[in-house]
């Protein structure tokens, strides 16, 4: 457990663990990182079964559609607490957060609630950004069994139960040697997990590199297809570091004190 | 100018502003969020020595910007990007009109960029007409997102903006920078989705799509887009000041845009004032990809390569040849006064804009 995520209930709360486990699940889903380890969630309190959320967009410009996802995915981790009975999301300085606020907090669906303005069904969005994911951490493991000297056929012939695991450490066989370490574990779950959010084969027998239309990947073919998705790994890594740094500025109330000269670095 | 080893190396910067986000201009409740998630940006990414005080960052003037562009920022020509804001700000933001003031005090210095904004229509077309005849107008910079009457914001593939696209091929107005941000509605649509200027860039092969933050935050759309398509530029602002706080992902970034689109296409901006031009040249001209990287990839960050991202490419694009221009600058007031410092540093004071009259 991070230790933003430590410190945000205090000890003695009923079912903290399963509070704090269900939260590290939200993500931002444009980053494809969890919304406790990028910093957005302010403050938690947990009065009588009431839960409240502060989020802390790293804007105020923050894309309204993604904020609502964010808060709407916060809100529904935190009914399946079977303590929590009631939950209010605050958005913060954000400059629709009475609108988001309104809509989210009384469960209206956002096509519904912004059906005025062009709102529309979020789903695609949500996919595409479940894509965009899926090759992100593909693109990770890819270069992890690249990088334990898998070869690129050692790779293609990979099943999902060849993989297997000590702790926090992921192992795969290599071609005429012991099976060998090949990164986190966490890299490999993260992997995984996606390949079910999307409805991918997860059997043990099926294919470990796939492409999103859970084609296996020939030795041809797995190059180009590296190329694209580190790609699209750096896109979503450079955008959570971004917004990492304009959080950690907009959190030193700089304009507050300018009088008192240059701020402290980001770094 | 930047010296390298003796030799000069051509600099355009190719994104920056004179802005009045003073609390005067401002229009509540944006005008203050606007400026103040600018300097977020600002305050994030900065080295701590380049930080400034939140006061000065509202407004800077023109003082500054001649300091930290020309005197002290190696910068030989800035293309000024006019960003209306008229809902956010009473005078605007930084129009052409404001603009110009600068462009006529330092005719070689600047090149002045307007836009249009298809939502006006008919109307419209006839404004920008006007613009272009009146003013010295060498592109455009386009925001897709920027409110307007309730409509907060439109997209490269309207039918309306094709109409001021064609105008642009008929007036001779090839350079169209585009910048993706946020709106708040329509909400379902992704406002920072760059696939518009496929579109664009394809029904329009003669005209050139400057990609402004290279997509940011769609960088991976956007080096599909790029690849596609000849007439389809990366804009480096943004992704430079990456170069400080998180280099890795600064070199990382280079390796894809050399891997796809190769190093004739990008085109290095300071996003002034966001971040002042200093630091990201003397920083970029010192920085070397990574070994794993460059083996990973396959591609170079070469000298040769630095000199195209800082202005032979945006030279290339806008008709300006570096060596006769060199000579023209050589010989305005700044390029005077840049010579009488370098002579006597000791006894150098500051650039006098006062002093400067505007050009015919």
């Amino acid at each position: 457990m991070p230790t933003e995520a430590q410190s945000l209930l205090p000890s003695d709360i009923a079912d903290r663990a399963i509070i704090l486990e269900r939260l590290q699940r939200v993500l931002d889903p444009e980053l494809d990182e969890s919304m406790l380890q990028l910093g957005f969630i302010e403050s938690l309190h947990v009065h009588e079964g009431h839960a409240t959320v502060a989020l802390h967009m790293p804007t105020s410009w923050c894309a309204v559609n993604f904020v609502y996802m964010m808060a709407e995915d916060i809100r529904h981790a935190l009914f399946t607490v079977e303590s929590i009975h009631a939950v209010t999301i605050r958005v913060g300085d954000h400059f629709a957060a009475p609108a988001i606020e309104k809509a989210v907090n009384a469960g209206i669906p956002f096509a519904e609630a912004f059906a005025a303005e062009g709102g529309g069904d979020l789903a695609t969005l949500r996919e595409t950004f479940l894509r965009k994911g899926f090759l992100s951490r593909q693109a990770r493991l890819l270069r992890r069994l690249k990088d334990a000297g898998l070869t690129a056929a050692d790779i293609c012939a990979l099943r999902i139960g060849d993989l297997s695991f000590a702790g926090d450490t992921c192992l795969a066989p290599c071609a005429g040697r012991q099976p060998v370490e090949v990164g986190p574990a966490d890299t490999a779950h993260r992997y995984l997990q996606r390949r079910a959010d999307l409805g991918l084969d997860g059997s043990p027998t099926g294919p470990l590199i796939t492409d999103l239309q859970d084609q296996p990947l020939t030795v041809e073919r797995l190059e180009a297809h590296v190329t694209r998705a580190r790609t699209v790994r750096l896109s979503l890594e450079a955008n959570g570091a971004l917004c990492r740094a304009v959080l950690a500025a907009r959190q030193t109330p700089a304009h507050d004190m300018w009088f008192l000269g240059p701020i402290k670095s980001f770094q | 100018m930047y010296t390298h080893n003796g030799q000069d190396i051509f600099v355009v910067d190719g994104h920056m502003h004179l802005w009045d986000a003073s609390p005067e201009n401002q229009l509540p409740p944006h005008g203050k969020n606007w400026i103040d998630c600018f300097y977020a940006y600002h305050s994030g990414l900065s080295p701590a020595d380049a930080k400034w005080p939140y006061e000065k960052f509202c407004q800077y003037g023109e003082a500054a910007l001649i300091d930290d562009l020309f005197i002290q920022g190696y910068v030989d020509v800035g293309i000024l990007n006019s960003t209306y804001l008229y809902e956010f700000y009473k005078n605007g933001f930084n129009s052409h009109h404001q603009n110009n003031a600068l462009k006529a005090k330092y005719p070689e210095r600047f090149l002045l960029n307007g836009s249009f904004d298809p939502r006006a229509e008919e109307a419209g077309l006839e404004e920008f007409r006007h613009m272009v005849e009146q003013y010295p107008i060498a592109g455009l910079k386009l925001y897709t997102a920027e409110w307007r009457q309730g409509s907060k914001g439109w997209r490269l593939n309207d039918p309306w903006a094709y109409r001021y696209f064609e105008l642009c091929q008929e007036l001779g107005i090839t350079n169209i920078h585009v910048h993706k941000g946020p709106t708040v509605y329509p909400l379902s649509r992704d406002a920072f989705d760059v696939h518009d200027v496929d579109d664009a860039a394809t029904d329009f092969p003669a005209l050139n799509f400057i990609v402004e933050h290279v997509g940011l935050p769609r960088l991976d759309d956007f080096c599909w887009i790029a690849t596609q398509e000849k007439n389809v530029y990366a804009g480096l602002a943004v992704a430079m000041p990456f170069i400080h706080p998180r280099p890795r992902y600064f070199a990382e970034i280079m390796a894809n845009l050399l891997f796809w689109l190769g190093p004739d296409k990008l085109l290095f901006g300071s996003d002034y004032a966001i971040w002042t031009p200093k630091w990201q040249i003397e920083k970029l001209m010192a920085f070397e990809l990574p070994d794993d990287i460059r083996q990973e990839y396959g591609v170079e960050l070469t000298l040769e390569t630095k000199r195209k991202i800082l202005g032979e490419n945006a030279a290339r694009l806008y008709g300006i040849d570096p060596a006769v221009h060199r000579e023209k600058l050589r010989r305005d007031v700044l390029g005077v006064h840049l010579a009488t410092a370098t002579a006597d540093p000791a006894g150098a004071e500051a650039f006098p804009v006062a002093s400067v009259q505007e050009h015919a």
